[in-house]
């Protein structure tokens, strides 16, 4: 799968999609592409259902964006999906962050929690 | 037939784009040893994280280098990340969550974490191979 990020605006807000893996390499880009985002969206929905794989610098842009979101009272929400890589979920897990960040199992789920936000 | 021994050895400029080429060398090595995609994932992760730490805090605002090496025997994967640095000393604007060694303590059989005689820091990580390996 290629690497990349995407935006697009839905329902209202803008969803952000990580594909492929993402680390110290690209974790300033999703930075500043989450950051443009919420500089101007009601909402913000990181859509990880396409990631293969994440490291902590990246984790870190997510935790980032979730208290910057509840600062602004935008909605925001992060899609881990089954189909998210392996590596993806495990590290959620060993670092306890699963339960920390506002995750829905689907695209579509996340769209909806952000925009309801 | 004898134990099958094989070894990965690279070195990579100490900055961020050097983390991933790391991570797709050892799938390389893994790829052809019949070994679990997910165990595979799991040391992808901690050795991304080795690297990461390597790149964060070896050489701060000067540039510097840093070595892999993978070697697999035994139904085992030792990989040991090297740099010349000045150690692994605390970074208030580290670009991570400070639970790098953590994942990797928490993936890896065994970590040991040195400073090898010429200076620098080295992580030396244990892999089991086998998913219900000790």
């Amino acid at each position: 799968m290629t690497n990349g990020i995407d935006v697009e605006h839905v329902n209202g807000i803008d969803v952000v999609t990580l594909r492929g893996e993402h680390d110290l390499s690209t974790a300033t880009d999703v930075s500043r592409r989450i950051d443009s985002a919420l500089e101007t969206a009601s909402g913000l929905a990181i859509d990880l259902s396409e990631t293969t794989f994440i490291d902590s610098a990246v984790l870190r842009v997510l935790i980032t964006a979730q208290e910057r979101a509840n600062e602004r009272g935008a909605g925001f929400a992060i899609a881990v999906a089954d189909t998210s890589g392996h590596g993806v979920h495990r590290l959620l897990t060993l670092t306890g962050l699963d339960s920390k960040l506002s995750t829905c199992p689907s695209r579509a789920g996340a769209i909806a929690a952000a925009s309801a936000g | 037939m004898g134990a099958v021994s094989e070894r990965v050895e690279i070195e990579i400029a100490a900055a961020a784009p050097g983390v991933p080429l790391v991570r797709h060398a050892l799938r390389g090595l893994l790829s052809g040893l019949e070994v679990d995609d997910d165990v595979i994932a799991d040391i992808a992760l901690a050795v991304t994280e080795a690297c990461t730490n390597a790149v964060v805090h070896a050489y701060r605002d000067s540039s510097g280098t840093i070595s892999v090496t993978a070697s697999h025997a035994d139904g085992a994967l030792t990989v040991i990340v090297r740099d010349h640095g000045t150690g692994m000393a605390p970074r208030v604007d580290t670009p991570g969550l400070g639970v790098g060694l953590p994942v990797i303590a928490a993936i890896a059989q065994s970590v040991e974490i040195g400073s090898p005689r010429g200076g620098g820091t080295e992580v030396r990580m244990r892999f089991a191979l086998a998913g219900d390996a000790e």
